[in-house]
């Protein structure tokens, strides 16, 4: 078994908390800080479940269960890339205000160390807050990450078969309950 | 990036000093300040200044835990510089070349410890 690491994440941002936060929870659009992903949730609260889904909603990206919601403070949920098999981390988007703005720290605990997913968390922890940043200073994602989210949802097609949404029911749990 | 952010990332990276104490976390992400220390022969103190610069800059992010100080590199202030200058296009092309004098200089980014020191 991989040994497991923590990264941490951290940037100051011109904004207002609520609209930072709405930036990394919200479920009625694309998550532009968050690759483009649309959170799908059976409920923002401990124990609800969550993916992040390509635009269309057709493939699951990240498929994870809802740790901590606290607006705007602290989301926290476990992440599991679909594509992968590796063992699940666990993400923190934490929030508070600081001269200059509100700081806001990504934190990937139990990350499995020399995986795929470590790799990504880590490429991936950076544009998520460089992103987000752009996002609420200046209303948009930077040029090169558009053109980037572009190139997803024509590429949607080469993400593999495993990903396929029919294949990640959001609703695991039901599974465990009594018939 | 406001320009006083910026001039504290370079302001912190215009040090040898602390461009080591920034290789060391990345390759020992979350270690304590002893840890850092037996990589230099400065004294604590001179060790303890430098990784407050590094986190006045947010390119150190540091969380208590009981009476340790755990230290982690933040790249994403390098990450907002590098975007401010960098293009689709230029990334395409600076990357290559970068890995290239890499190759031909046959360098690894070194990081010397202080003798005495031990592998974690």
């Amino acid at each position: 078994m991989a040994e497991s690491g923590k990264s941490v994440f951290r940037i100051v941002i011109d904004g207002s908390q609520e609209a930072i936060f709405s930036e990394l929870t919200a479920t009625d659009r694309p998550l532009g800080a968050i690759f483009n992903a649309r959170m799908h949730t059976t409920g923002l609260a401990p124990g609800g479940r969550m993916q992040m889904r390509t635009v269309s909603g057709d493939h699951v990206i990240v498929d994870g269960d809802v740790l901590e919601y606290d607006p705007p403070r602290r989301f926290a949920h476990t992440h599991r890339f679909t594509m992968m098999d590796d063992p699940v981390c666990k993400v923190t988007y934490e929030l508070r205000a600081v001269t200059g703005g509100i700081e806001v720290t990504l934190t990937v605990d139990d990350m499995p160390l020399g995986t795929k997913t470590a790799k990504e968390m880590d490429g991936g922890g950076m544009s998520i807050l460089a992103n987000l940043k752009s996002i609420v200073e200046t209303g948009r994602p930077p040029m090169g990450t558009r053109m980037k989210y572009g190139m997803f949802d024509m590429l949607e097609f080469v993400l593999p078969k495993k990903t396929k949404s029919e294949h990640w029911p959001l609703e695991k749990q039901r599974e465990k309950e009594p018939a | 990036m406001k320009s006083d952010e910026m001039d504290a990332v370079f302001g912190a990276l215009a040090s040898e000093a602390r461009r080591r104490i920034l290789d060391v976390l990345k390759k020992e992400p979350g270690c304590n300040v002893n840890r850092v220390c037996e990589f230099f022969d400065i004294g604590r103190v001179a060790v303890m200044k430098h990784l407050d610069v590094l986190e006045a800059a947010n390119l150190l992010v540091s969380e208590k835990v009981g009476r340790e100080r755990l230290l982690w590199f933040n790249p994403v202030p390098i990450h907002l510089i590098h975007d401010r200058w960098t293009t689709e296009f230029s990334a395409y092309w600076a990357g290559p070349l970068a890995r290239l004098k890499y190759r031909l200089e046959n360098a690894p980014i070194p990081i010397q410890r202080k003798k005495g020191g031990h592998r974690g």
